[in-house]
This record gives structure tokens, C-alpha cells and sequence, in this order.
């Protein structure tokens, strides 16, 4: 059984590669005859969707089966001694891998009718199905070093999304992704040389393996590595310091990368996070000292900072990504409090994030696609273009601000909650406070779309206006995720007691 | 198999090599196969006997009682053969196709093959003398190699490198008298050989003499404050660059150091002393000055010099580490990074021959015009890089294992430094790979119409080295296992 974790990681592999050198080859015959190679027509395009869409759905059904069906475990081979590259599913793996396939498979189809005007599109599925597959292999990864191994891969593999236009722009913000995200994975690499030394094992259990005679009076440097590791693989997640890469790439990427890139690859650096600090460390090793200040303050200044930066933004698609910056340092909140409420609301956010602001972004990139809208006040009147749409965006936009009974309600009330009862002095009020005045700013950056979209008043005349259709293809998956958004709002509990679980399983 | 076979694989190179400009070959072919036939054979012989470890020794002369040239064959020996005899006729296969821009072959085939055989020397020595007088015989013979082209700035290189290399060899000699003197014998033996009785009180002066000498060997692997010779060599025909600036002279250099270290004064003798902060301090500054000046360099040659420059200061890192594991991560690296630096320096030769183009902002859309080159040279890139999966990440794991293993601050911040470096690396490396691949949009591609991959020959070593990347990165344990023995041996 354990070997058909494989099966869901190497598919989409595979099968991307497969696009990618199949398209190199053909272009390679093209250009021997002398030709170019001609722009595909609708039914190779058809063909290459119909492909994409059976690997994509064939493996997420695979991943999702699997990992809900025990603790399978499997070692792929051992890349030194004592150190295999091994796949383990655990509560925590699964809700990820179950999270990032119904997402990979929504978007997907979203793009089936986007990526028609971008171009490349077999390049871009190509490596849409790789940074499936790799993703998957993170959540599976049941030791630090695979999982490290596959976020590097992640970071190689996801670049090319980020440039894929080929503009100037679009090359430079790939570079700034990379390095930041180059310089993220080695502060975390830089803890798990340490780790390694001083663990018993890398292989994660819940509460951690760090062995206190191993250790001895090494805590200073321990303690450091620990911190290298947060601001490293907080890079991914946008934390500050290494924030700035996310508002400059996030944005340059065709609407539905922007979607996966925000959505979910920023998240891997929280998964990252969750398995250094609550599966190999401990929660105890940290507790009390200056490492879990910093990383409060940390959590909490980009809290603050991503909202203010959203609410001056007027490039929307970058307005969403600094919105990103701040909420998932919302969740980096909830871990760093180290309490189980606070990890339970930090799980539910992950989810709810996940699914909010893969919708915002989609949204964003409908109005692309009909209207070439990018700036915010060039939106006025939307609403009467594309009413389906906005509503989708408001429903999504209601839940990230927190109003109940949406989701964002649920996951940022159990955020305060965990702040509150966890033993953090003054963090214990401010956490909740900061998140308050966020929740504010979140409404006055999100909410102007949506009212100057059916309200207009005189800054755009009604009758200029003409109704625009909607595509179907981009339209359900839309309509999917912001129904999503806002149901598990209201029957939050099968993933509260979940999320619980996980929470109390580690701490 | 006896020790007569170690002779024989020192000078057979030597021997023929002199002969190439006598012989009467008709043709270029002929030389060709002449030259590809010798090194074959050399290669086949000295794998054969590092397969079989023949015991004993050969005594080459005896320049008095106890003063001689002899060689045999150890595990560090074994390593650093290895390396050259695996690389030498893929690169000699691959000069065949370069060296037909440049003239003058016949001279530069014989010194290139001469140094073989005196690279083999090194690695066969059995003591610190024999060692010493190959180490000189390689700075001569190199010489010629650099100063090829005959041009101004090419006979410039050659006078810095010779000068910084007898520089660098006369405070080795003082190393190598003072081994003498206060040794129980001029053989290498783990673990060292210094007599505590003879020295008395004179440790300090010893250890004076240990920074004196390593600094003296160091100066062929480009640490700084001596790098500047090895960015300026660059002019030099690729294959040297290749595989002598990447390789042979620069690893000959490393091999020194760690003899000395591990095997003449001994890491028990210098572990925890003021002389290994004293050299640990510019190791860990070289480390990351290299990288930097990579970074600031435009010409695509001299920035993989710049990088060879930082590598090698991984290597005498784990050397300096002074313990088995430290010398494991720098056996790894050494043999790892041979294979990535040679394989990057042949993209960057193949461009070279093929296109005439050496700048880096001179490569926009290579990489759809010689997609085999730069797939090479991305992996290469990668490795260098150190993400798991390819051979980079295992001897980096290694090193940093013995730093972190050591529990010395110094070694910590050593670790910092191997990580600032990796970033670096990758800010060089991959600047390169996405200008070769994503020129941009409305790129002329009708600007490089007459840029094509090279022949096979060419190709096929870059296949070799990047299959051997990730075969080393994926199994390290075959190699890893056999260097643990070497090191074990030290214990």
C-alpha cells in the first residue's frame, strides 16, 4: 500500500515532463524544416486540456484516497546513511495534500479558458502538473531532509509560472523569487545541519526528537538555527524580512499561477514551519525565549505591515498579494503563540486563505480576461458587467475580512482565542488587537471593489457598460471555491475537531 | 599486481608526451589517436591499480641515505588518482574539438599530457620530499599551457602564476625541512609524524612553521590573499582551464594541504590550537570573498575561476576542520566538485570554440540554440548550487556534519559562510541558465542564427559529468563509505 504514495507524486511528474519535452522536440523538428512553430488550434488545444485535466484529476482522486486510507509509509531510496528520502502520510499531510488537490484541480479548469489568451500553453501546464506532483511529495515528505529536497524542487519548478509571459518584468520579479526563496531555503538549511546533530531522528513526530544529552549546552546556537529556520521558510510564507519578493512575483504570473502561487505555495512555507517547529524541535524548546518573541513580533508586524501596503495598493492583483502577505502571517501568528487553540485557528485559516484568496485572485484574473482591467479604480461599474463574478468576490471578500457567519470568522475567532489563553503577556492583547485593526483595513482594501462595482455613482456612465459574458469554465470553479468559503463557515466543525486533533496530537 | 606499476604510471605519460613533437605523424588524426591512445592507456592502468591496491613501495632515486623519490599507494592517494585518471581522456577528447582554433598543438598536447603523468606523482608520493618535487615539476609544466596563446596578456598570467607559485613553494620547502627535522621519518603516516621529544618546547615555533606551510600550498588552490593568479590563467585554452584550473593543479594544491595536515604534523599536534583558527580565518573568508567576486564578474570564464576559487576553500575547510569527518566532506567535495567545475567550464569552452561569445550578456537565448550545452550547464549550476538530489548537497552535508560535529564557533561561523556562499552561487549560476532560456519577449533570435550545439565529442563528456552528478547525488554511499575508511584510518 505505502507504494502508492508514488503514484500521485510521479504522474503529474511524469506526465508534465512529458508535455515540456514533447513540445521541446516538435520545436526542434520545426525548426530543421525551417518553419515556426504554428499557434495551436482549438482542437490540439482541446486535446491538451482533455490530457491535463484526466492526469490532474486521475492523481488528486489517487492522493486523496491514499492519504485518507492510513498511515501509509514508504522509503524511496537512502540519499546518505541514515538518511532515506522517505514519504509518510500524517493528520497534517493529509489535510494538505487534500487541500492543495482540490485547489490544483479548480484552478486547473479555471485555466483551461485563461491560459488561452496568455499563450504557451503547453509549457504551462507542463509545469502546472510537475509543481502538482512536488507539492504532493511535500506533504507526504515524513522527514526533514525530503521535505526540504522537494521544497527546493517546488521553488525550481514554480519559477517558470512566474515568467512566463517573458517580459522584462516578468524575468526580473522570477529572479527576486528565486533568491529570496534561494536565501529562505538555506537559513532553513542551516537549522537542519544543526537539527540533524542534536535530533535523535529527523523523522517527524509529533512534539519533536530533540535530545537534551545530545544537545548540551548548545542551546545558544540551537536556538539560533531555530530562528534561521522560521525567517527561512517564512520567506515563502511572506514574512518580514523576506516579504518582498511575494507583492513583485505573485502579481507578473498569469491569474490562475497568481492563484496557486498565493493560495497554496505560500502555505508549503507554513507546512515547513509547522514540521521544524512541532515535529522535530518541539513546542517546549522554544517556549519562553527570545526566539518565540521575535517570531510573535514578526508574525505580527507583517500582520499589520501587509494590510497597510493592500489598503495603499491600486494595482489590484498586487492589492491581493500584499493582502496574502498579511493574512498567512496571520496563521505564522497562531503557531508562534504555541497554545492548541491558537494552532487549531491557525489550521482553519490555512484552509479558509487557501480557498479565499485562490477565488480573489481568479476574479481578478476574470477581469483581466474580459476587460484587461488591472487597477483598482479602473473597476468601477464591474459589477454590472459581470454581476456572477463580483458576487463571488464579495462572498470570497466577506470571508477574509471575518464577518460571520463566513469562514474567516471562525478561523481568525479561534486565533484570538489562542492568543488570549496562552501564556504570552502583553502579545496576549495586542495579538487580538492587531488582528482587529487588519480585519479593518482587509474590509477597506477588499470591500471598495465590490461597492464601486454595482455603484458606480458618476465615475462610470451605465450605459458604457455592456453586459459581458461569462464563461462557464472560469465561472464554477470560482463559484465552487467561494461557496466553499462560505459554507465551512457555517459547518465549521468536522475541521475545527479536526484541526483540533492535530493541535493537541503536537502539543 | 606489484609496486613496479606505479613508475609506470608516472612516467608513461611523461615519456610519451615528450614524444609527440618528434614522432612523425603524417596527419592530425594519427596524433589524435595517438595521444587519446596513451591517455587511455594510463587512465586503464591506473585504474587498474587502484582497483588492485598493490603494497610496498618503489624507489624512484635515492638522493642520499634517507632522502629519496618513491612512491606507493594509500586511500588519499587512491581518491585524487582516481579523479584525474577518470577525468584526463574525457577532457582530452574534448580538447581535440577546441584545440582546432588554436595553434601550436603539438606543444601543447605534449605538456598537457607530461602534466598527467606528474599529477600522478603527486598522487603516488609516498613522502613530503617526493611530494614537493612533483608539486615544482607541476608549476613548470603548467606554465607553457597558460602562456599559450603567446598574446600579451597571456604571457602577464603565466609570469603572476609562476611567481606566486615559487612564492607559495618556497614557504612549503620550509614546512617540508622542518618535517624533516623534527619527524620520525619523511613518510606520510596517519595521524603524523612529529616527535614530541624532538620538540620540546619549540611547539609554538612549529606551529609558525604549520601556517607558513599551509599557506605556502594553499597558494595553488587560489586562497586568498593569493587568488588573483587563477582568474588571471583564464586566458589560457579551456581544457587547461578545465581540467587543470578546476582539477589537477588547483586539487594538487588541497591534496598538499591535507597531507601535510592529516598525515605530517597531524591533526592531534595542531587540533584546538591558535595555527588552526590562523587558517581557518581566511579559509572561511575565501569561502565567501570567491562567490562575491564571481557575482561581480561579467566574463563567463573568469567568474567560474572566481567559483573554483570559493570551492576549493569548501575543500580546505573540511581539511582544516582537523578531524576523520572533516576530511571525508573534503574528499567528497573534492571529487564532487571536479566533476561540476569541469563540466561547467566545458559549456562554457563549447561557446567559446563554437560562437567566439565569452561575456555573459552575450549568451541572451543561448539556451534554445544549444539546449544539450546548457542543460549541462544547468545542472552543473544546480550541483554547484548544492540542491539535493544532485552531488553538491552530499559533500556540503558532510562538511558542515564535521563543522557542526566540532562544536568550535569559528566552524559555525564556517557554516554561515558555506550557506551565504550557496545563495551566491545560485545568484551566479542561475542568472546565466535564465538569460540562456528566457531571453525575453520580442527577442531577435535571427541575432545568434549561427549558434548550434557542438559535435559529439564535445557532448559527450558534458553527458558523462551530468549523468555522474546525479548518480553521485542520488548513491553518494559507494564513495562515501570507501572515504569513511580513509578516515577511520586516521583515528
Amino acid at each position: 500500500m505505502g507504494a502508492l504514495l508514488l503514484l500521485p507524486v510521479f504522474l503529474p511528474v511524469v506526465a508534465g515532463t512529458y508535455l515540456l519535452v514533447s513540445l521541446a522536440v516538435e520545436k526542434q523538428k520545426r525548426k530543421a524544416e525551417g518553419g515556426e512553430l504554428p499557434e495551436p488550434d482549438e482542437e490540439a488545444r482541446k486535446k491538451l486540456h482533455t490530457r491535463v485535466l484526466a492526469v490532474l484529476v486521475v492523481s488528486a482522486v489517487l492522493a486523496v484516497v491514499v492519504s485518507w486510507s492510513g498511515d501509509h509509509s514508504v522509503t524511496l531510496f537512502e540519499l546518505m546513511k541514515g538518511i532515506p528520502v522517505y514519504f509518510r502520510v500524517d493528520d497534517i499531510g493529509r489535510l494538505f495534500v487534500t487541500l492543495v488537490s482540490i485547489v490544483w484541480v479548480l484552478v486547473g479548469v479555471y485555466s483551461f479558458v485563461y491560459m488561452e489568451h496568455e499563450g504557451k500553453e503547453q509549457r504551462f501546464f507542463g509545469f502546472y502538473l510537475i509543481v502538482y506532483g512536488v507539492l504532493v511529495a511535500l506533504c507526504f515528505s515524513g522527514n526533514l531532509v525530503t521535505l526540504y529536497m522537494f521544497y527546493e524542487i517546488m521553488t525550481l519548478t514554480s519559477m517558470p509560472m512566474v515568467l512566463h509571459n517573458g517580459s522584462h518584468e516578468s524575468i526580473m520579479a522570477a529572479l527576486k523569487y528565486l533568491f529570496y526563496s534561494m536565501c529562505g531555503a538555506y537559513l532553513g538549511l542551516f537549522a537542519i545541519f544543526f537539527l540533524y546533530r542534536y535530533c535523535d531522528t529527523l523523522t517527524f513526530t509529533a512534539g519533536g526528537t530533540l535530545n537534551p544529552e545530545l544537545l548540551g549546552n548548545n542551546t545558544w546556537i540551537l536556538l539560533i538555527a531555530v530562528f534561521a529556520a522560521l525567517i527561512g521558510f517564512g520567506a515563502k510564507a511572506g514574512m518580514f524580512p523576506l516579504h518582498a519578493w511575494l507583492p513583485t512575483a505573485h502579481p507578473v504570473a498569469p491569474s490562475p499561477a497568481s492563484a496557486v502561487l498565493s493560495g497554496v505555495i505560500a502555505k508549503a512555507g507554513v507546512l515547513a514551519i509547522i514540521r521544524v517547529v512541532f515535529y522535530i524541535v518541539g513546542a517546549d524548546f522554544i517556549r519562553g525565549t527570545w526566539v518565540q518573541t521575535a517570531w510573535m513580533t514578526l508574525a505580527l508586524l507583517t500582520v499589520f505591515m501587509g494590510s497597510m501596503m493592500a489598503f495603499r495598493e491600486k494595482i489590484f492583483k498586487k492589492r491581493l498579494a500584499y493582502s496574502t502577505v498579511s493574512q498567512v502571517s496571520y496563521v505564522l501568528f497562531g503557531l508562534s503563540v504555541l497554545s492548541p487553540v491558537g494552532m487549531t485557528g491557525a489550521l482553519l485559516h490555512v484552509i479558509f486563505h487557501m480557498f479565499i484568496k485562490c477565488a480573489l485572485f481568479l476574479t481578478a484574473g476574470t477581469f483581466i480576461f474580459r476587460t484587461g482591467k488591472t487597477r483598482v479604480e479602473e473597476l468601477y461599474g464591474i459589477g454590472k458587467q459581470m454581476p456572477l463574478t463580483v458576487w463571488c468576490y464579495t462572498f470570497a471578500s466577506l470571508a477574509l475580512i471575518g464577518i460571520p457567519p463566513t469562514s474567516g470568522f471562525v478561523s481568525k475567532w479561534y486565533l484570538a482565542q489562542g492568543a488570549l489563553s496562552a501564556n504570552v503577556g502583553a502579545f496576549g492583547w495586542a495579538g487580538p488587537a492587531i488582528l482587529l485593526v487588519s480585519a479593518l483595513l482587509t474590509a477597506g482594501y477588499l470591500l471598495p471593489v465590490t461597492t464601486n462595482g454595482f455603484f458606480p455613482g458618476n465615475k462610470a456612465n451605465p450605459e458604457e457598460l455592456p453586459r459581458l459574458s461569462e464563461p462557464k469554465g472560469m465561472l464554477i470553479p470560482l463559484a465552487i471555491l467561494a461557496a466553499l468559503t462560505v459554507l465551512l463557515g457555517i459547518f465549521p466543525n468536522p475541521l475545527i475537531s479536526f484541526a483540533g486533533q492535530i493541535a493537541s496530537s503536537v502539543l | 599486481m606489484s609496486s613496479a606499476i606505479f613508475p609506470i604510471v608516472v612516467l608513461l605519460p611523461i615519456v610519451a608526451g615528450v614524444l609527440i613533437p618528434v614522432l612523425p605523424f603524417g596527419n592530425r588524426k594519427n596524433m589524435m589517436i595517438y595521444i587519446e591512445g596513451v591517455v587511455l592507456l594510463n587512465a586503464v592502468l591506473a585504474v587498474a591499480m587502484l582497483v588492485c591496491q598493490p603494497e610496498g613501495e618503489f624507489v624512484l632515486f635515492r638522493f642520499t641515505h634517507d632522502l629519496t623519490l618513491s612512491l606507493h599507494l594509500d586511500g588519499m592517494g587512491t581518491v585524487f588518482a582516481a579523479i584525474i585518471s577518470v577525468l584526463w581522456p574525457l577532457a582530452t577528447l574534448y580538447s581535440f574539438e577546441y584545440m582546432t582554433h588554436e595553434r601550436h598543438e603539438k606543444v601543447f598536447f605534449t605538456f598537457y599530457t607530461v602534466t598527467f603523468g606528474i599529477t600522478m606523482g603527486i598522487a603516488l608520493a609516498e613522502d613530503v620530499v617526493t611530494m614537493y618535487c612533483f608539486y615544482e615539476m607541476l608549476t613548470l609544466v603548467t606554465l607553457p599551457l597558460i602562456m599559450h596563446t603567446l598574446t600579451r596578456e597571456a604571457i602577464l598570467a603565466s609570469r603572476t602564476y609562476l611567481y606566486y607559485s615559487l612564492g607559495g613553494a618556497a614557504f612549503a620547502f620550509i614546512g617540508v625541512v622542518f618535517i624533516l627535522i623534527y619527524g620520525t621519518t619523511s613518510n606520510f603516516v596517519p595521524g603524523g609524524v612529529l616527535d614530541l621529544a624532538k620538540i620540546g618546547d619549540r611547539t609554538n615555533l612549529l606551529l609558525l612553521i604549520y601556517v607558513l606551510c599551509f599557506f605556502g600550498f594553499s597558494v595553488k588552490t587560489a586562497m586568498w590573499p593569493f587568488s588573483a593568479w587563477l582568474p588571471k590563467a583564464g586566458v589560457a585554452p579551456t581544457p587547461v582551464t578545465a581540467l587543470l584550473h578546476a582539477v589537477a593543479v588547483v586539487k594538487a594544491g588541497a591534496f598538499t594541504v591535507m597531507r601535510v595536515t592529516y598525515y605530517s604534523f597531524g591533526t592531534e599536534f595542531l587540533k584546538g590550537t591558535w595555527a588552526q583558527t590562523a587558517v581557518m580565518i581566511p579559509v572561511i573568508f575565501t569561502i565567501v570573498y570567491g562567490c562575491s567576486r564571481a557575482l561581480k564578474e561579467t566574463h563567463l570564464k573568469r567568474r567560474l575561476a572566481w567559483s573554483t576559487v570559493s570551492n576549493l576553500s569548501y575543500i580546505l575547510f573540511g581539511a582544516v576542520l582537523m578531524s576523520p569527518l572533516g576530511l571525508v566532506g573534503a574528499l567528497s567535495h573534492m571529487i564532487f566538485h571536479a566533476t561540476m567545475k569541469i563540466c561547467s567550464f566545458f559549456c562554457a569552452g563549447a561557446v567559446i570554440t563554437k560562437t567566439g561569445r565569452e561575456y555573459i550578456h552575450q549568451l541572451d537565448g543561448f539556451g534554445r540554440k544549444m539546449p544539450k550545452v546548457f542543460a549541462a550547464f544547468t545542472v552543473s549550476g544546480l550541483a554547484l548550487m548544492g540542491v539535493p538530489g544532485l552531488c553538491g548537497f552530499i559533500s556540503k552535508w558532510n562538511l558542515v556534519q564535521a563543522a557542526v560535529e566540532s562544536g568550535n564557533p569559528l566552524a559555525y561561523a564556517g557554516v554561515a559562510a558555506l550557506l551565504i556562499s550557496a545563495l551566491l552561487t545560485a545568484i551566479y549560476m542561475l542568472t546565466i541558465t535564465i538569460r540562456a532560456f528566457f531571453p525575453g519577449k520580442g527577442f531577435d533570435y535571427s541575432t545568434i542564427s549561427d549558434v548550434e550545439d557542438p559535435s559529439w565529442m564535445m557532448l559527450l563528456p558534458l553527458l558523462v559529468f551530468a549523468v555522474a552528478m546525479v548518480v553521485f547525488g542520488l548513491h553518494p554511499e559507494p564513495i562515501l563509505s570507501r572515504l569513511g575508511l580513509i578516515a577511520a584510518s586516521l583515528r
